[in-house]
């Protein structure tokens, strides 16, 4: 009994863990598709870049975690503020085919560039933990990653940050009222462009922060921007476009029910998210969390 | 082919050229030997066109047709090596493989438009790539599917013709493409045809028209992935396997590209020249960049080009080749 416990109790903190990863990447991702209407497909390959810097900054530079907790994901925005400056913009309001086809293939150019740059290449790294959270920790019933603790707090922290800003700030009150009516947050006076820009860069800094954290836990290879991209997708869907709350518990949601089903049949692990979204469309078409907004239209 | 014109204004129409023309492609000089490509931009041309039927007609851009081209190619492929191994039962399950998993996930998606409905598109079509991988049994997971054959076809007896030879094959695929892209036609110019259209001009006003929008794009979705799934099927037998990778997103990408390239968006040919261009290219283009790779002592990763191809387009020719010679800026097809 003891030992199922543990053993239960160390998958529900994989899930938990992993399932905060996804909600921060899936934060990120639903803003910039709520305001922009644009299906990032960029989005991955950021989370990728925040990844690799990280990397550099610890490997070949030899600076200690938090240098590259705080730079990386700057590095990110102004990646992201590039991209949506020079190209994505310019998709705003037209046919949604030209923003995904745009962002796909940006995002094809710029995972090849990650097996094109030398120190980087195409081979998987593994990224050290800080030194305070090495190591595991024992908690009676289970041993369990120090740093693995220590993500999910930094990610429950993220998304708090997060949600004091789109809540209880002017920006944010700006940005959500721009995912509501883009037209009429310019008629107001507010400058669209400019906020677009900040909101794509937000969104960049939220996928490479999340590159960051995770490093430590997965490989750091050229595809892993692809594979959270995936189930940030899920998420959204399922939790509803454009929602925060649905971001989070759908992340939540998807990263528990794939350490779960590990436990009793392993091969339905990439499939169950699946299963779930389907479900829940059928008996709540917008998502968990979603209402009716003018992606729709 | 509207009936009412003369024979003769029929024989200028842009359909007869362009299957003389891949009628006589075999007999080529120098390009004519590359009969493997020749048959691979037919398949794709033919998938890229009953894509249309969703894409440029009804204005829905899905990002997940790859699955159902996927899902034809393993039907035909599972069909051959445990049901029945011969070439036509396996290729007409294909197709109805394709439209049967297309229309159930249809069901879904064709409540949504716009960028909603393209983002549920994205999220199932995944879900088929993982089931091809994780079910071993039946699809063959890593290793996928091999040693499909081409077996003769014909009339018993009477004659027969032996698709091993890879001209024979080439033939019985263009006649395949034809008919198909015949059937296409004659959809999109048919009364569904128009009411697809104006859903894409104006979905809310053709439902007030009194038409069930719903199964309108529903049957829109689940015919383009009978197309898809036909495709899958003539392609496992082109390259006697089926892989995972045939459902993988970029495929789904890759099919969307060779419609709005080549001009899908403006003309009813426009995936054709675009299936074309993009596979031919592919093939030269990635032998010219490792060739410069080699001379630079740098490694350019092929799948460079290709991204900043797809910006490119997106932003400079957004409505395709055919839309750039006629002027066309704005996606309209009749």
């Amino acid at each position: 009994m003891e030992e199922f416990l543990g053993e239960f109790s160390s998958f529900v903190m994989i899930g938990l863990v992993n399932g905060l990863v996804y909600a921060v990447v899936a934060l990120g991702f639903t803003l910039v598709l709520g305001v922009m209407q644009v299906i990032n497909f960029t989005h991955g390959v950021l989370f990728a870049f925040g990844a690799y810097f990280a990397f550099t900054a610890q490997r070949y530079f030899n600076l200690p975690f938090w240098v590259g907790l705080v730079f990386a994901p700057i590095l990110v925005g102004v990646l992201g503020i590039i991209l949506e400056r020079v190209a994505i913009r310019k998709t705003y309001g037209g046919n949604p085919l030209f923003g995904l086809l745009l962002t796909f293939g940006m995002a094809t150019a710029l995972e090849a560039v990650i097996r094109m740059v030398p120190i980087w290449g195409k081979v998987g790294y593994s990224v050290k933990a800080p030194e305070f959270v090495a190591g595991s920790i024992e908690l009676g019933f289970m041993t369990y990653s120090k740093y693995r603790l220590f993500l999910a707090v930094l990610a429950i922290l993220i998304i708090f940050a997060t949600w004091l800003f789109l809540e209880k700030t002017p920006y944010g009150g700006i940005i959500k009222a721009g995912a509501y009516d883009s037209e009429m947050i310019m008629a107001l006076g507010k400058n669209l462009p400019r906020l677009r820009m900040y909101v794509f860069g937000l969104g960049a800094i939220l996928a490479g922060v999340a590159g960051v954290i995770a490093a430590p836990i997965y490989s750091v290879k050229p595809a892993m921007g692809t594979d959270i991209l995936m189930p940030a997708f899920l998420i959204v869907v399922l939790g509803g476009i454009g929602s925060f709350w649905g971001s989070v518990i759908g992340g939540l949601i998807v990263g528990m029910s794939k350490s779960m089903i590990v436990m009793v049949f392993p091969r339905a692990e990439d499939i169950i998210p699946y299963v779930i979204m389907a479900f829940i469309l059928i008996f709540r078409q917008r998502g968990l969390m979603g209402e009716k907004s003018v992606l729709e239209a | 082919m509207p009936s009412q014109q003369p024979w003769r204004k029929k024989l200028t129409h842009p359909m007869v050229w362009i299957f003389v023309l891949f009628f006589f492609f075999p007999r080529f000089p120098f390009i004519g030997q590359y009969l493997s490509l020749g048959t691979e931009v037919m398949i794709w041309s033919l998938f890229a066109v009953g894509f249309n039927i969703l894409l440029g007609y009804t204005g829905l851009t899905s990002f997940g047709h790859g699955a159902y081209f996927g899902i034809g190619a393993y039907t035909a492929g599972i069909i051959f090596l445990r049901v029945y191994p011969g070439f036509w039962i396996p290729l007409l399950l294909s197709i109805v493989g394709g439209a049967f998993f297309a229309g159930l996930v249809g069901l879904i998606v064709a409540k949504k438009r716009g960028i909603y409905f393209s983002l549920l598109t994205i999220a199932f079509g995944q879900v088929f790539y993982f089931v091809a991988f994780r079910w071993e049994e039946l699809t063959g997971g890593e290793t996928g599917l091999s040693k499909i054959d081409r077996i003769p076809i014909g009339i018993p007896g009477l004659f027969q013709v032996k698709l091993s030879n890879p001209i024979n094959y080439y033939y019985v695929c263009w006649a395949i493409f034809l008919i198909a892209t015949i059937i296409v036609w004659k959809i999109v110019h048919s009364p569904f045809g128009r009411v697809i259209q104006g859903i894409r001009e104006n979905e809310v006003r053709t439902r007030y028209l009194g038409y069930n929008v719903y199964f309108y794009k529903w049957a829109s979705v689940t015919l383009s992935g009978a197309f898809a799934g036909l495709a899958g099927g003539l392609y496992t037998f082109l390259i006697h396997s089926a892989f995972a990778t045939v459902l993988d997103w970029t495929q789904s990408g890759n099919v969307v590209m060779m419609n709005l390239l080549g001009g899908g968006l403006v003309n009813f040919f426009g995936p054709i020249l675009g299936a074309t261009i993009f596979i031919s290219s592919r093939d030269l283009l990635s032998a010219y960049i490792s060739r410069a790779s080699y001379a630079l002592h740098f490694e350019i990763d092929w799948l460079f080009i290709y991204g900043l191809i797809f910006v490119f387009v997106i932003l400079f020719i957004p409505t395709g080749i055919l839309g750039l010679i006629s002027g066309k800026k704005r996606a309209v097809l009749r």
